[in-house]
Formats: structure tokens, C-alpha cells, sequence
């Protein structure tokens, strides 16, 4: 592969960039200088430790490695998907279904890819599994919090219309339906933008990374195209089991709107 | 005597430590009119929406004889109907609001039947065709009613069903209620007005702190 490798020292230079954000935010009193640090620092910090593990996991490409790996990443998404959302029965009772809708839609948008478009041996190869598999979790987890977070508030917003539905006979499915049909079609509004407009607004992380690390443009195209077919099959069964499970929270076992009230801001 | 459609026993709804309704019994027959008036704060709406299950309740109740628990959630509700103070509407025009509880079975109401539902309430039928969010607050509550008697129910209970409306429209709907009584449906109305209770009803009820006390039978 031909690239030109960065030197740290000249990765600290170009944290000056960040250091101008900073400079902009302090002579504007933004107040977001001290976010802007713990960001940046953050990041750092997590990418280049990312990078060490990576290197382990591929060299070692023990399978089960490769699943806890893929464990730990899913259990941070469902975590980080439920603790945004507001209206809801609280993390703790989220966090679980969130797993479940992420887990699924990630089994279904990533093992046959793996199995059969990208032939990789064995089948769990790190090297294609995490990459592609993060950025499937990150969909994964981006349409499960806005799913949960609008099918929650659209519940406590429009309790009594729900409460109307169900005084006229509706079984909660039929009374949440339009709620939940607008949360996942509002959730899958990004990826799909995200298809129509490739190549004409964005060249996607994937295929840049591919090459500027060397790899034949043509070629690099046909991963990128894949990676946005599993992004968009994520978003539909993430958002549609975590609308289902949303739906599953908010009744009682009697068939009645249960009410939440909303948690702080994080 | 009529036949016993609605038998409660013992009904009590908490919120809390406090007994919003506490161990209220009632008897509704087939046909009958009972209105449960009381001060504003007494349990009169829970009492309603305990009675449509939309509130968890202890105690029993009986529907046409039969144990409500056995009866699934959205069945009861179907056949005890609860039409609020304030009924939202929902997406749509007049006669899809009225065909909404049909329509949940996989029924469909025709045009006539939905315009002699809202000539019944004093609307006027060309009404129908009219986005639902743009109706006034007596409107609203008007084809509310006529939403829920659209849904051929049982029992009606109806919460403050004329607060919305002038003196003329009041009649109407009173004397509508009346007439869908005679049909033999049963009706459990919260009402403010003392004439108006004095005037349709069979049975009157007094709610105090969630207790309920016959008042005129």
C-alpha cells in the first residue's frame, strides 16, 4: 500500500486546529472552551487506543476476540441510544431493548455481507468485522435514539389522543401506529439522504480512508456502496424493533398509557 | 326492572396514599340514565375512566354479567365507552373521526349513516367533510359523541358532555341522549348542571371525596 504516514509530531500541529476553535469560542463567549478541550483530548485518547487494540485483534484473529469486541461496542451504543432519550422509563429499563434493536438489525445488516458480497475467511475476520461493524453499530445506535426518543415524547405529548384511541376500542398497536410509523420514517430520513446524495455532497469516511491509503477508486466505490445498503437495512430493523419495544414500555399490562416523567437533559 | 348491564363492586382507584375513588358500588341497567355530579377535584372523571379500564381499579365489575377481567382490554372498551371533557380529534375529516372506532373492527359506516349521526347532535351534515381540527370547542364535543355512538356501544359514559355547548345545543344533545337511551343504551353521565341531572336522568349520584351517595333514584 503506498500512503504518507503522519508523524505525532505533526498530529500535535494539527490539533492547532482546534486550538483556533477554541481561541474563536473564548473571543466570542461561546463557553465552549472547556467542552472543546475535553473533546478533542477525548478523542485522541480514544482513537489511539482504538488503534493498539485493533492491532492486537488483528493480529491475533481469534474469532472470539472479534466478538467481544463487537459486545463491547454494541453494549456502549445501546447505552449511549438510551441515556439521550427523555421521556422514557429511564436508561436502565432502555438499555436492554435498545441492545436487542441493535443487535438485530446489526446481525442482519452485517453477517451476510460478510458471508456472501465480501467472501472474508473466517467469517469473523477483525480486520473486516470491527471497521465495517462500527459503522454499522453507529447507524444502529443514531436510529434507536431518535426512535425512542420520538415515539416517547410523541407519548407524553399526545397522551390524550392515544387515550381517545384506546377509550374507542384500539388495542395499543392500532393506537400508536402513526407514532411509530412517523419515529422510524423520521429515524431513516438521514440514510436515506445519506444514499441519494453520495458522491454529489459527500465522499463517505470509508471510501476516502481506502484511498488515500492506495486502494483503487473503483474498487474503493463498490465497499462504500455495501456499507450504505447495511446502513440503510441497520436503520429499518434497529427502528423498527425499537419502536415495537417503545411501544411494549409505555403500556401496562392492562392496556393502559403508562405516564413518564421526563428525565434531565444530558 | 331492567337487566343489570354495568354491576361494580368495591371500586377503588388510588394515586398515591390517596383513594381518588374509594370502594364505590354501582348498578347500571340496560337503558338506564345515572349522572354523578360533585365538586370539581371529587373523583367524578376517575370514577369514569376507572370504569373504562383506562385506570388501574380494585374491585369488580360486571358487563352484561360477565367478569370485565375476562373481557379483553380493547373489546371493553368498544362496548363501555368513554367520550372525555375534552375529546382530542384526530388526523383527518369529521366523518373520519366518526368512522375511527368502526374502522379500528375493519367496518365502514356509509356517508348517510354519518350525517344522520351529526344531523342527530344539531350539526349540519355537510359537516363531514370538514378537517376535524378546525371545529369550534361545542363542535368538538359533538362529534365526539357521535364518534363514540358511531362505535355501537354498550354503556356510555359521558364526562361534563355539554360544558362546550350553548343553551340550544344543550337540548339537543341532552335529548339525544336521551333518545340512544331509549335504545337501550345505558349511560353513566358526570354533570355539572343540577337541571340538567334533575332532567335526564333515572338515578342521580353525589360524589364527595370519592365516595359515591345516592341521591335520587
Amino acid at each position: 500500500m503506498s500512503y504518507v504516514e503522519i508523524p505525532w509530531i505533526r498530529l500535535l500541529g494539527a490539533a492547532l486546529l482546534v486550538v483556533l476553535a477554541i481561541l474563536l469560542s473564548w473571543k466570542q463567549k461561546l463557553g465552549l472552551g472547556v467542552d472543546l478541550v475535553v473533546g478533542a483530548v477525548r478523542a485522541a485518547v480514544q482513537l489511539i487506543a482504538i488503534g493498539f487494540v485493533l492491532v492486537l485483534l488483528f493480529n491475533s484473529e481469534q474469532p472470539w476476540l472479534t466478538l467481544l469486541a463487537l459486545f463491547v461496542m454494541m453494549s456502549v451504543a445501546a447505552w449511549t441510544a438510551s441515556r439521550r432519550v427523555r421521556h422514557g422509563p429511564g436508561w436502565k429499563a432502555l438499555t436492554p431493548r435498545a441492545f436487542v434493536a441493535i443487535g438485530v438489525g446489526f446481525a442482519v445488516a452485517l453477517l451476510p455481507v460478510l458471508a456472501w458480497v465480501i467472501p472474508v475467511r473466517p467469517l469473523l475476520s477483525a480486520r473486516y468485522a470491527i471497521p465495517i461493524g462500527g459503522m454499522v453499530l453507529a447507524t444502529g445506535m443514531n436510529t434507536v435514539t431518535l426512535v425512542l426518543e420520538r415515539v416517547f415524547a410523541n407519548a407524553h405529548q399526545r397522551g390524550s389522543l392515544i387515550e381517545q384511541a384506546l377509550a374507542l376500542g384500539a388495542t395499543p398497536a392500532q393506537a400508536m401506529a402513526p407514532m411509530q410509523r412517523e419515529a422510524v420514517r423520521a429515524a431513516m430520513l438521514p440514510s436515506i439522504n445519506a444514499l441519494l446524495t453520495l458522491g454529489l455532497v459527500q465522499l463517505p469516511g470509508m471510501m476516502t480512508g481506502q484511498i488515500l491509503s492506495g486502494t483503487d477508486p473503483t474498487h474503493a466505490v463498490r465497499y462504500q456502496l455495501v456499507i450504505m445498503y447495511q446502513l440503510v437495512a441497520v436503520a429499518a430493523v434497529a427502528g423498527a424493533i425499537a419502536a415495537w419495544m417503545a411501544r411494549r414500555a409505555l403500556f401496562d399490562e392492562g392496556a393502559r398509557l403508562r405516564t413518564f416523567s421526563p428525565a434531565k437533559k444530558r | 326492572m331492567h337487566e343489570q348491564r354495568l354491576q361494580v363492586r368495591g371500586m377503588t382507584v388510588r394515586r398515591a396514599e390517596r383513594r381518588v375513588v374509594d370502594n364505590v358500588d354501582l348498578d347500571v341497567a340496560r337503558g338506564q340514565i345515572v349522572s354523578v355530579s360533585g365538586p370539581s377535584g371529587c373523583g367524578k372523571s376517575t370514577l369514569l375512566r376507572g370504569l373504562a379500564r383506562l385506570e388501574p381499579a380494585s374491585g369488580s365489575v360486571l358487563l352484561d354479567g360477565s367478569d370485565a377481567a375476562s373481557i379483553p382490554f380493547a373489546d371493553y372498551r368498544r362496548r363501555v365507552s368513554l367520550v372525555f371533557q375534552e375529546s382530542p380529534m384526530f388526523e383527518g375529516t369529521v366523518a373520519d373521526n366518526i368512522r375511527f372506532g368502526p374502522a379500528l373492527r375493519g367496518e365502514s359506516l356509509d356517508d348517510e349513516r354519518v350525517r344522520d349521526l351529526l344531523r342527530s347532535l344539531s350539526l349540519e351534515p355537510d359537516m363531514a367533510v370538514r378537517d376535524a381540527h378546525e371545529l369550534s370547542g361545542g363542535e368538538r364535543q359533538r362529534v365526539a359523541l357521535a364518534r363514540a355512538i358511531a362505535n355501537d356501544p354498550d354503556v356510555l359514559l359521558l364526562d361534563e358532555p355539554t360544558s362546550a355547548l350553548d343553551p340550544a345545543a344543550t337540548d339537543e344533545v341532552l335529548a339525544q341522549i336521551a333518545r340512544v337511551a331509549e335504545r337501550g343504551l345505558s349511560v353513566v353521565a358526570v354533570l355539572h348542571v343540577e337541571a340538567q341531572a334533575r332532567v335526564l336522568s333515572d338515578t342521580r349520584y353525589r360524589m364527595k371525596s370519592g365516595r359515591l351517595e345516592l341521591e335520587a333514584a
